[in-house]
């Protein structure tokens, strides 16, 4: 076995709700080893987002229970003001939107060499490890843009400096929610292909938030089917998607229109009544 | 083809703030059938489904939908046009009115109309529509906030569907829904195509969901139509090069295919 | 759902009475607001006079009863006309096109620099001095900070996709406006109004202490007040009281307008579930 990098036991999240906390995630189990890919797939409902988020406590109204062990680290049991040791650090994030996660008024180089100032980096080396890691996450010129806002950027673009602040630092875990779902086609697999060669030239974990099942399929080793705050089954990409054991993954996979499939058959449909 | 054209779209042409967003679009629709409009974002697609619905007025350009000029249209004439030409929006939580009532939101249009005059027999009908698109009469008095996005979005159809219209145009209709929500979503529109007859222009930027639906796929670029043809002749042997980079980058839930795709690049 | 709460329900029934009094006052009234008596010159708070007497002799209570027959009719009417206005401009504006909007919005901003005092002062030497040439006075000067807002509101909405998609339907543009823009667009308006009865209650005080308002010897509350202030050290229950009413006045109707905006709100109410 490699070496486990995060472990989640019995992980409960809940809300304070109006008559009282809701709880939202009853109790998830999750493993990541060393440099893994692994898929949390689910519908929007399904709690993927929270718990990927619980990882790094990073809604302070949620109240969590259970076991957050990262790296050596016990989580929940960090005070408030020492989660900055982990944030950036051992795991990064990028969010869904590229331009609400980048602050307008500052320049996208600022921003990047921020996980590195904070930790005490002099800021001429900074700027320069940001130079290359923006040319090798793609950006052409990277040197003139250093000084460029976020508007000046393309959405891919942006997305890109999004990754690049998560990784700067070079977190042993990249966490990753709907990193390419404001992303055209061509986009999303250009930086789908990027968090892959990163997550291999730097043997980092990275735990994809994702309810596309497409880019599950060709980005994860492993994958965890969530609904409803628990897991509904959880293993290997290609055991699950050519052996789905339960009748929800089932659903889900025969739900999603293939191109070269047979469009006279109908998609299939999730039970329990008026779901949709 | 053979029929005369339920939709037909010449060389539209539109320039928004100096840049020119269509750039000569051309296309048909033929009665009954479905055709997807697939391009990237900027590509023009969601332009073009305005201008045709007269959201928004071309530069340039003629749009006719069974022989009529709905461009040229005046007030009253272009009303008419309206109820043989209905729109679905993207997004199910912006495009109910948040203060009226399901029943008030499917019987304007039959109001409007003057399709039904008498007030029972309208909400009969409303409670018709809705069960037409799969949901229970006893919604008629909530309001949409009340309703999840699949819900909403069906709403949005039975209300675009009273009017009784020959052509459906629908803007990413299921883009912000939750892949189970998305399948009913699609069922319910091959399934209302089949049983109505409906002609729908379809714009998505998803290949799939445009697969499952469509019969024929125009691809846009930049605002002008770089390949058009049947669903086969589109995805089996695309023409244009940038066809075929869209198809390459469209991920295939399946580990395999994706794992030889890859040590193909 | 809405239920209201303690404090709206305490304000519901603040702002009814107020209304009630208003109406009733006259019946209620232990003594005559205007017999001056000046034997009974500033009188304590006594069983006699609860609210004590004015310097004048004249009993506060009263007078406070018979006041509210003029401050309250008189700003409401101010609220509303300001309202009309400023709906029917801020609509046209957003929606009639450039040079319309061009055009209303200069007309607004010379509304907005003119002074309600001067205005009252050119409309009491024109109409007579008295609470009409400050009720109209303020109403002119009060709708362009209303248009403005309106503007914006109606801007915000008219793009909306559900706008775009009654259109679409062939609703034609009248009711596109009064069924689809406006409701949707009026909630903020609603919420400025409600504050803004203080604030229209204080001018109207104002501009009767400056004597362009309502005329001695009326009981208009911010008269009173302008009345009675020189004599604040020794009768302070001739300047407290009216302003205690004002304010409980303007605080419930603040109350009140916010509970009617959350109750008639749909998008508020049932997504709160």
């Amino acid at each position: 076995m490699t070496e486990t990098l995060l472990a989640v036991r019995d992980l409960r999240i809940a809300f304070p709700g109006r008559t009282g906390p809701v709880e939202v995630v009853h109790g998830i189990d999750l493993d990541l080893a060393r440099g893994e890919k692994v898929a949390l797939v689910g519908e929007s409902g399904s709690g993927k987002s929270v718990t990927a988020r619980a990882v790094l406590r990073l809604d302070p109204d949620a109240r969590l229970s259970g076991r957050i062990d990262l790296a050596g680290v016990d989580v929940l049991a960090l005070p408030a003001r020492r989660l900055r040791e982990i944030r950036g650090a051992r795991a990064g994030l990028v969010f869904q939107d590229p331009l609400a996660s980048l602050n307008p008024v500052m320049t996208i180089g600022w921003q990047i060499i921020q996980p590195l100032v904070i930790r005490g980096v002099p800021k001429r080396i900074a700027r320069r490890r940001a130079i290359d890691l923006l040319t090798r996450l793609g950006v052409r010129d990277a040197a003139h843009r250093f000084d460029d806002y976020p508007h000046q950027f393309s959405g891919g673009m942006r997305q890109r400096v999004v990754i690049a602040i998560a990784v700067i630092a070079e977190p042993a875990l990249l966490i990753a929610d709907e990193p390419t779902t404001a992303l055209d086609v061509r986009v999303q697999a250009r930086v789908l292909e990027l968090l892959r060669e990163l997550a291999a030239e730097r043997d980092m974990a990275v735990l994809l938030i994702t309810h596309d099942l497409g880019i599950v399929a060709g980005f994860a080793d492993r994958a965890v089917v969530m609904r409803h705050g628990r897991t509904v089954e959880s293993g290997p990409v290609e055991e699950i998607y050519a052996r789905p054991r339960h009748e929800y993954t089932r659903a889900l996979l025969a739900a999603v229109p293939r191109i070269g499939g047979d469009p006279s058959r109908p998609l299939a449909v999730i039970g329990e009544g008026e779901t949709c | 083809m053979l029929t005369e054209p339920l939709l037909r779209v010449e060389n539209l042409v539109k320039h928004f703030a100096g840049r020119r967003v269509l750039d000569g679009i051309s296309f048909e629709v033929a009665p009954g059938e479905v055709l997807g409009l697939v391009g990237e974002s900027g590509s023009g697609k969601s332009t073009t489904a305005r201008c045709v619905a007269r959201l928004t007025e071309p530069d340039q350009g003629r749009v006719t939908l069974a022989g009529r000029d709905v461009l040229a249209a005046g007030r009253r004439e272009l009303r008419a046009i309206r109820r043989d030409m209905q729109m679905v929006f993207q997004d199910p939580y912006s495009s109910l009115n948040p203060r009226m009532t399901v029943a008030a939101l499917i019987e304007e249009p039959l109001a409007v109309h003057r399709l039904e005059a008498d007030r029972r027999r309208r909400r009969d009908r409303a409670a018709e529509l809705l069960e037409l698109v799969g949901m229970s009469a006893a919604h008629l008095d909530r309001h949409p906030r009340s309703f999840s996005g699949g819900q909403r979005q069906r709403i949005s159809i039975a209300r675009a569907l009273a009017v009784g219209p020959r052509l459906l145009i629908c803007d990413e209709p299921v883009s912000s829904l939750d892949v189970s929500v998305q399948a009913q979503v699609l069922n319910l529109l091959g399934d209302l195509r089949r049983r109505l007859g409906l002609s729908i222009l379809f714009i998505a930027h998803d290949l799939a969901v445009v697969y499952y639906l469509c019969d024929r796929v125009a691809v846009l670029e930049n605002g002008a139509l770089v390949e058009i043809g049947t669903r086969e002749q589109v995805y089996g042997s695309p023409s244009h090069p940038y066809t075929r980079s869209l198809l390459d980058a469209v991920p295939v839930p399946d580990p395999a295919v994706e794992r030889a795709r890859r040590s193909d690049r | 759902m809405s239920r209201a709460r303690p404090i709206e329900r305490a304000a519901l029934v603040v702002a009814v009475l107020v209304a009630a009094l208003a109406v009733l006052g006259p019946l209620l009234a232990p003594h005559d607001p205007y017999a001056v008596n000046l034997a009974q010159s500033l009188q304590g708070p006594s069983a006699e006079h609860w609210f004590g007497t004015d310097v004048n002799g004249r009993d506060v209570l009263s007078r406070l009863l018979y006041g509210a027959r003029e401050t309250l009719p008189a700003t409401l009417v101010v609220i509303a006309a300001a309202t009309l206005i400023g709906t029917l401009i801020g609509t046209l504006a957003a929606l009639g096109g450039k040079v319309l909007d061009e055009v209303l919005m200069r007309i607004t901003d010379i509304g907005l620099s003119l002074p309600s005092i001067i205005l009252a002062l050119g409309l009491a030497a024109a109409l007579g001095p008295g609470l009409r040439s400050a009720v109209i006075a303020l109403a002119l000067t009060w709708w362009p900070g209303y248009a403005r807002l309106v503007r914006t509101l109606v801007r915000e909405v008219k793009d909306a996709e559900y706008v775009d998609a009654a259109r679409t339907l062939g609703v034609s543009r009248l009711r596109l406006v009064f069924a689809h823009i406006l409701p949707n667009a009026l909630g903020a308006l609603y919420v400025q109004t409600t504050l803004d009865v203080s604030a229209v209650m204080l001018v109207i005080s104002g501009l009767s202490f400056v004597g362009v308002g309502a005329q001695v010897p009326s009981a208009e509350w911010g008269a009173m007040i302008a009345a009675a202030a020189n004599n604040l050290t020794n009768g302070w229950w001739a300047v407290v009281f009216p302003g205690l009413a004002i304010m409980l006045t303007a605080l419930a109707y603040n109350l009140v307008g916010d509970w009617l905006r959350v109750r008639n709100d749909p998008t508020l109410r049932e997504g709160a579930r």
